[in-house]
């Protein structure tokens, strides 16, 4: 007998360690995989932070960009300095053919010419001297300064030439080339050259997503939470209409993104590829998430709170707006976050309403087109180009930590403006 | 209170029945509050006596599946009538509940809600002033006038039970419902609970649902005995205690109850 | 009245145990009056001797049902017939030691008589103390069944017994008056006398207790003169 439970609360011990061991060894695995993805995503990534420059001397002849004798502000601005940026690049290099003159001009980004003109700008007094100058590489050349670039491979497999990459060992050599941090990746639209794309026109167009769909997602949400779970009679249809709700949380994004397309873009012909439209179709799908928040955090208000209210000779409607409601704040604020986070994420309604096409401007309101951050990702994963390699993972880091700062938001509303009740 | 050796009657309740649903949870009450005393409810779980005091400031209409027929009678009013405004009513009938619930928000704010929602303070140091006297009133001025606004749910069991007493006192009542306003704190506490109904019987008529026979015996004036959503009997305090009338009143205070 | 018993065991224990203390207390209490009167009136001397022996027992009793009255109060909060039954107790058996007390007191006065007394005497003291005797065992039975009638006989018997002592003293004064030699046993033959009387009155107490014990009321006014019962509402 005594033997008997001796075996058995051996047994009931092993089969706890077990269990302990499952379940540690399936948080470890968990916890590889996110370390492995966010290794992957750093070690590619980390890279588009960093820009390489070529640092050409620049010799501001007068001649060359047409210019008179003591040009005015507006000469200069509208002088033609193409000619100007093609003769330095071809300095570099005085004996070169045509064709490697081609290769000299592709070493840098098209953007080489306004770069130029730039530097004048900031300094008229230029004309007729000589200045070091940085000049944005080319997204190739870039990779290879990075190291990205395989220069084993047969020359016509490469983007690069060879002509190209003698030249830009020389430069290095001179010390000509520099890397710097990549700014331009933040303040630039998207581009069709990976050295010049950057992620401002997509963050601006996320941003005014997010807000469109807080402004329009938020109020309603918190009104039909509010009105069915304090004022609604609980009868078979609030329970429909309950039931529904949870289902249409669980609609695929897609569809209502096909609902943008049908009735936003058809319908009420409002402006095409807009985070309007974009940030509407998102708020239509944050709807549920904020609606079950808001109806939970109001259920976890303990009712003797409202009977406290009520006792005290408070209308429904005091009761509602002066207690329950600033009691359900903070879970309803933090769940609009996280449903707010789950709308930037998204990328499929956004791609069917218009938002995946081609911007080169920086939105500055919602009625302008624009791209989101997880459509820019899509867009330059499917480019081919070495260059959007790292931009995509570069856009992704923006991306999570975007969300990462959001749920941390949440998580500190949660945490400072919930009040301990009894 | 008798005023020419008669007993004046604050509440006056006709053939109340109250039902849930389907099921009827209170079997024709009649049963006369007596102004300025105080009156203990007594009974086995589920026997109606909370329901019927919530019945009395009408927050069973918080309860969709309830219904009460009969008549309450306050003041020469019915306030089952449809007339009778809900917010007044309450406004005249204080509540205090089983769990201590003070709003979240400071001791101040606690107490001046019902006199703000009412509009019962012109100015601040009107406001000042009711806080004032309903804290010291419940007995707890002493304990919080240097962290009025500090909040009220920082406080001990026994003091936020006080507090809530001092939040229902504020809006002047006439008559404060109290819910077994003990039964979550300590003996200390509930011996200043105790003290302080002795007290509040003096301006207020006062109802007490308790669990506690021995609590029933000390503070109450008449105590009325429930079982089964019937009122069994009722009467003074003593007389149920030491002599009751009824059997089942008998076996339910011995403790004999099968 | 039955009562259901108590839904805590250890209670009901309780109070049964008080109740049969009650009982076995006034069983002593009835011995020991008899053996008084028996030692009395049949000159024994051991009888007396047992009775002054058996108070102590008596005694004992009274401070048992004290202490558990004390603690019925103090852990069970006893309430209604509960409550009644507790402080009854406690008052019967005051009273019970009283008599005890009174039964020793007059074996040893006994002790101290002579052997020959008139007839007549003899025959007045045991009318008186065979009536005090009977109110004795029927309030005990009172008790015992929880009967308010029973205890209003008791209460309104006590009026013969007064007429009956009253008869009993002048038989003494009569003795006394005899002779002077008779002046020590008359004396004491008065505290007798007396004795029983106060036996009579102890025993009308308890049948006032067990009437507010049964009812919850309390027998009001002066104790019944004559053939009228004064006690209305009886229950």
């Amino acid at each position: 007998m005594n033997k008997n439970k001796e075996k058995l609360l051996n047994s009931r011990y092993r089969a706890e360690k077990r269990f302990q061991f499952y379940g540690k060894s399936a948080i470890f695995l968990a916890l590889l995989f996110l370390t492995i993805f966010i290794f992957k995503i750093f070690s590619t990534g980390y890279t588009a932070f960093q820009k390489t420059w070529l640092i050409v001397p620049v010799t501001f002849d007068a001649e060359t960009m047409y210019l008179d004798e003591n040009p005015s502000k507006e000469d200069l601005e509208d002088a033609d300095y193409f000619d100007l940026a093609l003769q330095t690049m071809f300095n570099l290099d005085k004996s070169a053919s045509e064709k490697q003159q081609n290769d000299l001009k592709r070493m840098v980004s098209y953007f080489f010419e306004r770069e130029i003109k730039r530097e004048l700008l900031n300094d008229p007094s230029l004309i007729g001297k000589t200045k070091d100058v940085y000049l944005t590489a080319s997204d190739d050349l870039d990779q290879v300064f990075k190291g990205n670039y395989p220069r084993d491979l047969p020359e016509d497999q490469r983007r690069v030439t060879d002509y190209q990459l003698k030249i830009f060992d020389q430069l290095v050599e001179q010390g000509r080339i520099e890397s710097k941090f990549n700014l331009s990746f933040f303040t630039y639209p998207d581009s069709r050259e990976a050295e010049l794309a950057g992620i401002a026109s997509s963050f601006m167009g996320s941003i005014f997503s997010i807000l469109v769909c807080l402004v329009i997602a938020f109020p309603v949400a918190v009104l039909a939470a509010i009105y069915l779970e304090e004022f609604a009679p609980k009868n078979r249809f609030t329970d429909f209409i309950e039931v529904n709700i949870n289902n249409l949380a669980a609609v695929p994004s897609i569809v209502f993104g096909l609902l943008g397309l049908g009735i936003l873009l058809a319908v009420f012909q409002l402006p095409r590829s807009t985070p309007l439209v974009g940030g509407i179709t998102l708020s239509l799908m944050t709807l549920p998430t904020i609606i079950i928040a808001c109806r939970a955090s109001l259920k976890a208000v303990p009712p003797s709170i409202r009977e406290a209210a009520l006792a005290m000779g408070a209308s429904k409607m005091q009761t509602t707006m002066h207690h329950t409601v600033p009691l359900s704040m903070p879970g309803t604020l933090s769940g609009t976050i996280i449903g707010l986070a789950q709308a930037l994420g998204e990328t499929a309604p956004l791609i069917l309403i218009g938002m995946v096409a081609f911007v080169n401007t920086i939105p500055g309101s919602p009625l302008d087109p624009a791209a989101s951050l997880p459509v820019q990702i899509y867009i330059w994963a499917e480019s081919a180009e070495r260059g959007f390699v790292e931009k995509v993972s570069a856009c992704i880091m923006v991306l999570l930590g975007f969300l990462i700062i959001m749920n941390l938001f949440a998580q500190i509303i949660r945490h400072k403006f919930e009040k301990k009740w009894s | 209170m008798k005023k020419n050796g008669v007993k004046m009657i604050k509440i006056n309740s006709k053939n109340v029945d109250v039902f849930y649903g389907k099921k009827q949870a209170l079997f024709n009450i009649n049963l006369d509050i007596e102004e300025n005393q105080v009156t203990a409810l007594i009974g086995p779980s589920g026997c109606g006596k909370s329901t019927f005091l919530r019945c009395l400031n009408r927050m069973n209409d918080v309860i969709d599946i309830c219904r009460v027929k009969g008549q309450i009678i306050i003041n020469d009013f019915d306030i089952n009538d449809k007339s009778c405004d809900v917010v007044r009513l309450r406004e005249k009938i204080g509540m205090v509940f089983q769990k201590p619930n003070p709003f979240p928000k400071t001791i101040y704010e606690n107490i001046s809600y019902g006199p703000t929602i009412h509009g019962m303070a012109q100015s601040k140091n009107e406001m000042d002033e009711i806080v004032e006297n309903s804290l010291k009133k419940a007995a707890l001025w002493e304990e919080v006038k240097d962290r009025l606004h500090e909040p009220g749910t920082g406080l001990s069991g026994g003091q936020q039970q006080r507090l809530c007493i001092a939040r229902a006192i504020s809006v002047k009542p006439e008559v404060i419902l109290m819910d077994e306003p003990c039964s979550a704190l300590d003996p200390i506490a509930t011996a200043q609970i105790e003290e302080l109904i002795d007290e509040l019987k003096k301006d207020h008529t006062i109802i007490i649902v308790t669990h506690s026979m021995a609590q029933a015996a000390r503070v109450s004036q008449n105590t009325g005995f429930f079982h089964l959503g019937e009122l069994i009997e009722h009467g003074s305090t003593d007389k149920i205690f030491k002599n009751p009338e009824n059997k089942r009143t008998q076996d339910y205070i011995t403790g004999r109850f099968g | 009245m039955v009562e259901a018993p108590h839904t805590v065991k250890s209670y009901e224990e309780e109070l049964k145990n008080l109740n049969s203390n009650i009982i076995k207390m006034g069983g002593f209490c009835e011995e020991s009056l008899g053996k008084a009167i028996q030692a009395i009136t049949t000159r024994n001397s051991d009888n007396a001797e047992a009775v002054i022996k058996d108070d102590e027992k008596i005694d004992k009793f009274e401070t048992l049902i004290e202490q558990q009255v004390v603690n019925l109060i103090a852990l069970r909060q006893p309430m209604a017939i509960d409550l009644r039954e507790t402080v009854t107790a406690l008052k019967i058996s005051s009273d019970l030691e009283r008599i005890g007390d009174l039964a020793k007191n007059i074996s040893k006065r006994t002790l101290l008589l002579n052997e020959n007394l008139p007839k007549n005497l003899t025959e007045a003291l045991v009318r008186v103390s065979s009536n005090v005797q009977k109110q004795l065992k029927s309030i005990l039975d009172a008790y015992l069944d929880r009967s308010s009638a029973m205890a209003i006989n008791v209460w309104e018997g006590d009026e013969q017994i007064d007429d009956l002592t009253n008869l009993c003293m002048q038989e003494v004064i009569k003795y006394l008056k005899e002779n002077e030699k008779n002046l020590d046993d008359g004396t004491h033959l008065l505290f007798v006398t007396k004795n029983i009387e106060r036996i009579g009155d102890h025993t009308t107490n308890v049948a006032e207790q067990v009437y507010y014990l049964v009812t919850g009321e309390y027998l009001e006014g002066d104790r019944p003169k004559g053939t009228e019962p004064i006690v209305t509402g009886e229950k």
